[in-house]
């Protein structure tokens, strides 16, 4: 009975990262370790059932809330347990209260799990946490991948008491939710963003990695400087009234070229290369000369004709 | 950028008040935008149809101070001085403010010798107090002052107004940086496609160097199993063996 209308609670809800990277890291390492068994036996249709049906994971979140703002901060993994349709109560408390010990003012916020759309069954955990948080939150992250999708499959939903068909129920409403990061969070996500190839620690693909940044970069310069250019000729046409203003300012831009011509930036850019040529030959040439030595020893240890017998050899 | 976005409104205004003006009227209107603090454009206001009118006529005077704003400098009205009425302080300042940036179209570092001379100033003091003071405070440069080699580096320059020649050769520049960068994308890509074969090649050479290997050290296993069941090797094999490692 999930409807797709917007909350009115009007809490705001703020998502930090690390949520959602918890959340896809259980879902991951649930489906991968149920790939392995049902790989290696073929027989044990328990197991492929399993990866089948049920591959949700479930969870709970926790975070502050501060008056009508809800911020997520962490999460951590919960068993469902299927006969009872309930998470692992002991377990949560436990957690709870290691949490609680670390995080003094992290409350239990709501819980999450994976799938396309909520379900009914979930209404039934949701009413389960009720008694920790009187209205808790439920995330629920879409591991589908669809390339056309922009933004971040995940939904927050809440519950609230709709009257239908005469009987009040609860029904999942969805929120929005604006993502918030701490300065850890940024510079992760950053990192991240931009990972180097690492199997291709070659130079190679390094090179062609930076270079295709940079090849990326000049092309959108390149793009809107011609939009500038056809602007600037039509102008000249007479297809477009004159505005000096922009006159004005693309002349100021153009002084602005060449970017960098003094005479001072020659020699330290020259100097530079230099330093870094004369480094690379310097590395070439300790490279080659020590597989030379290697080369020699090996040619020695064939063919050294006397100390072949009675066991003396000439090592270093 | 800021400057536009400051003038944006004075211009306007005094578009309106010129449209709604005549002939002499003009004139304070004329000496008002000359004498304004922030106002660094006119060229709208010399678009302005009344404004244009003043040609040819007793009061041609004023069109001329506004095109000496517009496009002259500080030397310009010096050499004109007998045709043009007399400025006030606040124009004065503002031309002087106009030629510095006429002159940095030109070079983008400027001696002080030069600058000195453009603006009248005595001293070196008097011209790094008029730069810091009423260039860069105004925002219509940013730069670098190097007392050392006594010059003035500009990195940016607010801009005038157009003379009509100077549409076409801003196309030109344009036209110039698009084909320097279409040709700076192709050597990027060159370079791209150069680094991938290099290490193709130098992934097919390593291969084929350890296959050369591998052959040989099954050679060498055969060859053990056809000799003598002895412990050692003859002296012959070992360096029959040997001579096709080192190879």
């Amino acid at each position: 009975m999930a409807s797709s209308s917007t909350s009115s609670s009007g809490l705001t809800f703020k998502l930090h990262p690390l949520v959602i990277v918890n959340i896809s890291d259980h879902y991951t390492r649930v489906k991968s370790q149920m790939q392995q068994p049902s790989n290696n036996s073929n027989s044990n249709s328990i197991s492929i059932s399993n990866s089948n049906s049920n591959d949700r994971v479930y969870g709970c979140v926790i975070g502050v809330q501060r008056g009508r703002t809800v911020e997520i901060f962490n999460s951590f993994e919960l068993l469902y347990d299927e006969s009872t349709h309930s998470l692992d109560r002991t377990f949560l408390e436990k957690k709870q209260e290691l949490y609680k010990k670390v995080f003094p003012h992290f409350y239990i916020l709501g819980w999450y799990s994976t799938g396309t759309d909520a379900h009914e069954s979930d209404m039934l955990i949701h009413k389960a946490l009720m008694d920790i948080n009187e209205s808790p939150v439920y995330v629920l992250l879409n591991p589908s991948i669809n390339h056309a999708q922009k933004d971040l499959p995940v939904t927050i939903y809440e519950s609230e008491l709709h009257v239908i068909d005469g009987n009040p129920q609860l029904i999942f409403v969805r929120s929005s939710y604006t993502i918030e990061t701490v300065e850890a969070e940024r510079i992760s996500v950053d990192h991240v963003a931009h990972l180097k190839p690492s199997d291709g620690g070659s130079a190679a693909t390094q090179l062609a990695a930076h270079l295709t940044g940079i090849h990326s970069a000049i092309k959108m310069l390149n793009s809107r400087i011609r939009v500038l250019h056809h602007y600037l000729l039509a102008m000249q046409k007479g297809d477009i009234p004159c505005e000096n203003a922009l006159l004005r300012q693309v002349s100021s831009l153009l002084r602005r070229l060449p970017a960098i011509e003094s005479e001072k930036f020659q020699d330290d850019f020259l100097m530079e290369y230099n330093d870094t040529l004369l480094i690379t030959y310097l590395a070439m040439f300790t490279n080659c000369s020590s597989t030379m030595n290697e080369l020699v020893d090996k040619f020695n240890t064939a063919y050294d004709r006397h100390s072949r017998r009675g066991g003396r050899t000439a090592f270093m | 950028m800021d400057i536009e976005q400051k003038q944006a409104d004075l211009i306007d205004q005094f578009v309106k008040q010129a449209s709604s003006l005549h002939g002499s009227a003009l004139a304070p209107l004329v000496a008002d935008a000359t004498s304004h603090p922030s106002l660094f454009a006119f060229s709208e206001i010399l678009s302005v149809p009344s404004v244009l009118q003043l040609g040819g006529t007793e009061n041609s005077v004023y069109l001329d101070v506004l095109r000496l704003f517009a496009h002259g400098t500080w030397s310009d009205y010096k050499s004109n001085a007998g045709r043009l009425p007399q400025l006030v302080p606040e124009q004065v300042l503002k031309l002087k403010q106009l030629t510095v940036l006429t002159l940095a179209e030109t070079n983008k570092v400027l001696p002080y010798d030069q600058l000195m001379q453009e603006l009248d100033v005595m001293n070196v003091r008097e011209l790094e107090d008029f730069l810091i003071n009423e260039c860069m405070y105004a925002g219509i440069v940013r730069g670098k002052l190097d007392q050392l080699r006594r010059c003035f580096e500009v990195q940016f320059a607010a801009g005038r107004d157009l003379r009509p020649g100077q549409l076409g050769s801003m196309i030109q520049t344009l036209s110039n940086w698009l084909a320097t960068s279409d040709n700076l994308l192709i050597s990027i890509q060159e370079k791209i496609k150069w680094a991938d074969s290099m290490s193709e090649l130098d992934k097919k050479h390593r291969k084929e160097v350890e296959d050369r290997v591998e052959d040989v050290k099954k050679s060498i296993s055969l060859k053990k199993l056809q000799t003598v069941s002895r412990p050692t090797l003859t002296s012959e094999g070992m360096r029959r063996s040997t001579l096709n490692l080192v190879e």
